[in-house]
């Protein structure tokens, strides 16, 4: 494994110096600017507030929501951020461009509305089927401990 | 390397206490990750030689959808691959919370290369991403950024995968259950680890399990790729509520990327007297009614546009070959055809090699004269070609060789 590590991370540095090199040598210095305002931006919207913002959603869905029903709400709320952070862009753009284009035709915000509601009522009948079928075993234990 | 118990972190410090995350989460994650940015980077060089094409290799001609195929994955994978760094970042979140926060030189060199990586990711991908939604907040030319910065992403990810490969490999080859929780505390300094010590119960994950983790991001992930690549698969475009781009509701079935307006051309183009000029050896013009008398070659070439989307077509109108070869010239020429429109990087184009062979001076799309948009009177149109250099409002046609 040795040989692969050192191999990966030659190329790897090889490929980023050449990436580096050519930013710093062929880009305007006002557009070097801009790029590393961007790169630092983007890491403190992300790692500063993104990422802090879903550590509190899941902490205060730890404490507030019964496990079973937990267990449904990550999962759609998963599938649901994944689809809201490409459509916003989408419906901040919709309709700013001349018809002939094609592009950004479609009124995002019902579809976004539309794709939330098919995974939010996808997730509401697996979780009711669930119920169902919780209450259906005899001598089966209360749903909270079903898991532990 | 020392063990520093955590009692000594200020009470203050991060703690994470999910078990959600793990080891064997995070690679197998990443590995998806990896290969949707290996794709990226593939088929992202493949179009950069279509802007740049060595003299020496011309871009090839067939297999006619070649680019559609190329650039449609390109896009497909860039907008998958955004979703999917968020979840992979939320997985190893926690490393940003190690204490003490400046263990070592060589912890902090690993975290400032880890810094270049998940921003260059994040601004190639989100960049990316706002080019093809035709947005700019970003004040700077997108492609020479854009294909710089790409080597940045790649060359620190391989650096990367470097130093975690014992981490990689672990997690791939533990169950998903059953991997070391992952938390501000290392593997190698919690006691407790399922690395260190052995085969243990897997840790309760008392809400979604880990693989519910993994299938909930796959199925986001889906949903996404599902609704929003209709605009290169064409089968798929009735579902695509997340489609940028609508194809069939372009004029003449065929979207447009630069509008006559956006080009300033309407006037000149729609000129009777309009006429094209052939500078070669042997120069000639070409009058309006004798383009149009001799535009009876018929090809189906799609249009494949650098943002992804792409049409299939019917293209009506004169062989380029020809109209070289009347000028003097071979299929070995390098020819440069320039449009009505004055100024630009999209108002000349390049071509030589295979795709002068198969081009046509189209006059014709889907069965009507070319609308104004499309490039009426006259456009280019090559197979396995970008779309922005099927140059259209054609005026000129020179000799470079």
């Amino acid at each position: 494994m040795k040989i692969w590590r050192i191999l990966l991370a030659v190329v790897g540095i090889g490929i980023a110096t050449y990436g580096i090199s050519q930013l710093l040598t062929q880009v305007p210095r006002q557009t070097l600017v801009l790029v590393a305002l961007w790169l630092i931006g983007a890491l403190i919207i992300h790692d500063g507030l993104l990422s802090p913002a879903v550590v509190g959603v899941g902490a205060a869905l730890r404490r507030y929501v019964p496990d079973r029903g937990r267990r449904y709400l990550q999962f759609g709320l998963i599938m649901a951020a994944m689809v809201t952070v490409i459509a916003v862009p989408m419906i901040y753009r919709a309709r700013t461009q001349p018809p002939a284009k094609a592009l950004l035709l479609q009124d995002f915000g019902i579809n976004l509305t539309v794709l939330l509601a098919a995974i939010g009522g996808g997730t509401l009948i697996a979780y009711a089927i669930r119920v169902a079928r919780d209450r259906s075993v005899p001598g089966r234990p209360p749903p909270n401990q079903a898991h532990e | 390397m020392p063990t520093v118990p955590p009692s000594t972190r200020p009470a203050w410090w991060p703690h994470f206490n999910s078990t959600l995350r793990s080891t064997a989460v995070t690679a197998r994650l990443g590995l998806v990750l990896g290969i949707a940015i290996g794709a990226c980077f593939l088929t992202g060089l493949l179009s950069y030689f279509q802007y740049q094409a060595w003299e020496w290799l011309p871009p090839p001609a067939s297999p006619v959808w070649g680019y559609r195929v190329t650039q449609g994955v390109h896009v497909a994978t860039g907008m998958a691959a955004i979703p999917l760094v968020l979840v992979k970042l939320w997985s190893v979140y926690p490393n940003n919370f190690r204490w003490p926060p400046f263990r070592s030189v060589k912890r902090v060199v690993e975290r400032i290369t880890l810094a270049l990586l998940v921003s260059a990711t994040l601004v190639q991908l989100f960049t990316g991403f706002f080019n093809v939604l035709n947005w700019y907040p970003f004040r700077w030319d997108f492609v020479s950024v854009h294909y710089r910065l790409a080597y940045v992403v790649v060359g620190s990810l391989l650096l990367h995968v470097a130093v975690k490969l014992p981490d990689i490999v672990y997690g791939l080859q533990t169950k998903v259950a059953e991997g070391d929780v992952l938390t501000e505390v290392p593997w190698n300094e919690n006691p407790e680890s399922h690395s260190i010590a052995g085969p243990l119960p897997p840790p309760v994950t008392p809400g979604l399990s880990r693989r519910g983790v993994l299938t909930a991001a796959g199925a986001g992930i889906g949903v996404v790729v599902v609704t929003s690549v209709g605009q290169t698969l064409t089968p798929l475009e009735p579902i695509g509520l997340l489609a940028v781009r609508e194809p069939s509701k372009g004029p003449q079935g065929v979207p447009v990327n630069r509008t006559a307006e956006e080009a300033n051309v309407i006037a000149a183009a729609r000129a009777p007297d309009w006429t094209l000029t052939i500078i070669g050896p042997k120069p000639y013009a070409l009058s309006l009614a004798e383009i149009e008398e001799m535009a009876v070659h018929g090809a189906r070439f799609p249009i494949s546009c650098v943002e992804g989307w792409s049409a299939n077509a019917d293209w009506l109108g004169l062989r380029l070959l020809e109209i070289v070869e009347r000028a003097g010239g071979t299929a070995d020429s390098q020819i440069r055809v320039r449009s009505l429109e004055a100024a630009g990087f999209f108002n000349k184009s390049v071509i030589f090699g295979p795709q002068l062979s198969h081009a046509l001076l189209a006059t014709h799309l889907n069965g009507e004269r070319l609308s104004v948009d499309h490039g009426y009177p006259l456009r280019l149109i090559a197979p396995n070609r970008a779309g922005a250099f099927n140059t259209k409002w054609l005026a000129t046609i020179e000799f470079i060789s």
